[in-house]
């Protein structure tokens, strides 16, 4: 058997590149899939609950836990592996030197966003996952939010992650080579779209920080209106 | 007329004498410039006045002077080719400066350029990487008529927008990765869009990135840097394109 374009996704530059882009485009759409079932905690405790034990009990979960476990691997190995090599191959003593445009505020703070995002996900495994869940999933997730220091951080993470994204998404169709006038527009704003919904896992830590309820909003909202 | 008034300028050149030598800024003062001096004549004349004084002339490339052959790269107050949006040093005047300006000149930094004197860098690893897969192999024979092989309009314009690169470099120095992608895009680019280029197509995508690869470029991360300086306004769909040619290339060449 040969396997040689396998080992050519490690050993090129542009093996190890489609290997971080097509990990960080499922990735994204997992984080999609995560923010649907987060904003389950708006509907209440027994349909989030629900959920939960619906996963809880599939025989499926445990082999998707560790797809993604696997997913995250790759994606940091190949991504941070790109950037060391970046790094030593970055054009150093420059005495002036100036971006002439290209680059963006995502694009140029990839690896420290990145830094950020495995922080939050670390402390969001340490938080929920390695815990002690008798107190039942939506006590806990809620009750966690009510705290302003897990609030902050979940709002600097899912910045950190929305910024990522900001470049991420339409980086990594170019690196899969998908780049032509007729749809580049529309995957750009696409892109955009997907890391401005990751504002979402913030808005929703925020709504329990302040205690919100809905309810009592769209009551308020409507009296507004018809006045 | 204003325009025409002569005027100075400093310039701080970087001074190696030689590969792996320490190297430094000198400051050097040019006068009576003509405003319509291209940036390299004005180089000619401050080398005239060191030659004069008996010092060691600025070595710096030069070739065509009309921005057709890539030699002249050189970063200047920090802007890869100068302050002009897709130009080559060549082609940059000494009006879009003004008396008393101090302007900083450097030569291309990147570690697949290794420094030879000066201004001069060594940008033969292009050249390796043309050598790997550039090119179509072709028996020799009476040249065919040039309508036998049909090429579709758009596919045409695509290709000679790819061949418009001129192997400069700037692309590599303004990248803040240090990689060579978009000179490899186009000139993979310019023959995978043509009939002519098809046979070696699949072997052209390996080769030419496994070379690009050897040199020690850097790895893009899409920060279109390059798209941004290139004098021939080579796109980086050039680079999805070769992407797409080496990740196909990958899963269904034989090779
Ligand atoms: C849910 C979390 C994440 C998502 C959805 C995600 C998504 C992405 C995407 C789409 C890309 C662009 C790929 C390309 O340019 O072809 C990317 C790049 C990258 N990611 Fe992530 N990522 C996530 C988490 C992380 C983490 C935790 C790390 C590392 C600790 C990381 C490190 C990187 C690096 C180093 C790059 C390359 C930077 C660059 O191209 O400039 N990512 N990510
Ligand atoms: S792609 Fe543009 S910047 Fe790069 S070598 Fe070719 S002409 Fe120069
Ligand atoms: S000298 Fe030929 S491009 Fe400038």
């Amino acid at each position: 058997m040969d396997t040689t374009f396998l080992k050519k996704l490690i050993t090129t530059s542009l093996g190890r590149k489609s290997l971080m882009a097509v990990t960080g485009l499922l990735l994204g759409a997992f984080m999609l899939i995560h923010l649907g079932e987060n904003l389950l905690l708006l509907k209440g405790e027994t349909a989030y609950n629900g959920w939960v034990e619906f996963l809880l009990s599939n025989p499926v979960t445990p082999l998707l836990e560790f797809g993604l476990l696997l997913l995250f691997v790759v994606h940091i190995t190949a991504g941070v592996w790109v950037r060391v090599e970046d790094f030593l191959n970055s054009p150093r003593g420059y005495e002036a030197r100036r971006w002439q445009g290209g680059r963006t505020i995502g694009s140029a703070t990839m690896l420290y966003t990145a830094a950020a995002i495995l922080v939050y996900l670390l402390y969001h495994m340490l938080t929920f996952r390695f815990v002690d869940h008798s107190m039942g999933f939506y006590q806990m997730v809620t009750g966690a939010f009510r705290s302003p220091v897990f609030t902050s951080i979940y709002v600097a993470g899912s910045a950190a992650l929305a910024l990522h994204l900001s470049h991420g998404m339409q980086s990594a169709f170019q690196t899969l080579g998908l780049n032509h006038p007729k749809y580049t527009p529309l995957i750009k704003a696409g892109g955009w779209l997907v890391a401005l919904a990751m504002l979402g896992f913030a808005l929703i830590s925020l709504y329990f920080l302040f205690n919100m309820d809905l309810k009592a909003a769209e009551a308020g909202f409507q009296v507004i209106i018809i006045r | 007329m204003k325009q025409n008034k002569q005027f100075n300028v400093t310039v701080r050149v970087w001074r190696q004498a030689g590969p792996g030598e320490p190297g430094k800024m000198v400051s050097y003062k040019v006068g009576d410039i003509s405003p319509d001096m291209s940036f390299l004549e004005m180089l000619d004349v401050l080398n005239d006045d060191l030659l004069k004084k008996g010092e060691e002339p600025i070595a710096v490339e030069s070739d065509c002077r009309e921005g057709i052959c890539g030699c002249c790269g050189l970063v200047i107050n920090g802007d890869v080719h100068g302050p002009d949006e897709h130009s080559t040093v060549c082609q940059l005047h000494m009006r879009r400066f003004k008396d008393g300006d101090v302007i900083t000149v450097e030569p291309w930094r990147s570690k697949s350029f290794p420094a030879i004197k000066d201004l001069v860098v060594d940008r033969s690893a292009l050249d390796r990487i043309m050598q790997a897969g550039g090119f179509v192999s072709v028996n020799a024979g009476a040249a065919p008529d040039a309508n036998s092989v049909p090429v579709d309009r758009d596919r045409a314009e695509a290709a000679m927008d790819a061949a418009a690169c001129i192997g400069c470099g700037a692309c590599v120095a303004a990248c803040p990765n240090g990689a060579a992608m978009l000179f490899t895009g186009a000139k993979i680019s310019q023959l995978a869009l043509l009939p002519q280029g098809a046979p070696e197509r699949a072997a052209r995508a390996l080769n030419m990135v496994e070379a690009m690869d050897r040199e020690g470029f850097g790895n893009c991360t899409n920060e279109y840097e390059c798209e941004a300086v290139c004098p021939k306004e080579i796109k980086v769909s050039n680079i999805a394109r070769m992407n797409r040619e080496f990740l196909l290339a990958n899963l269904f060449s034989k090779r």
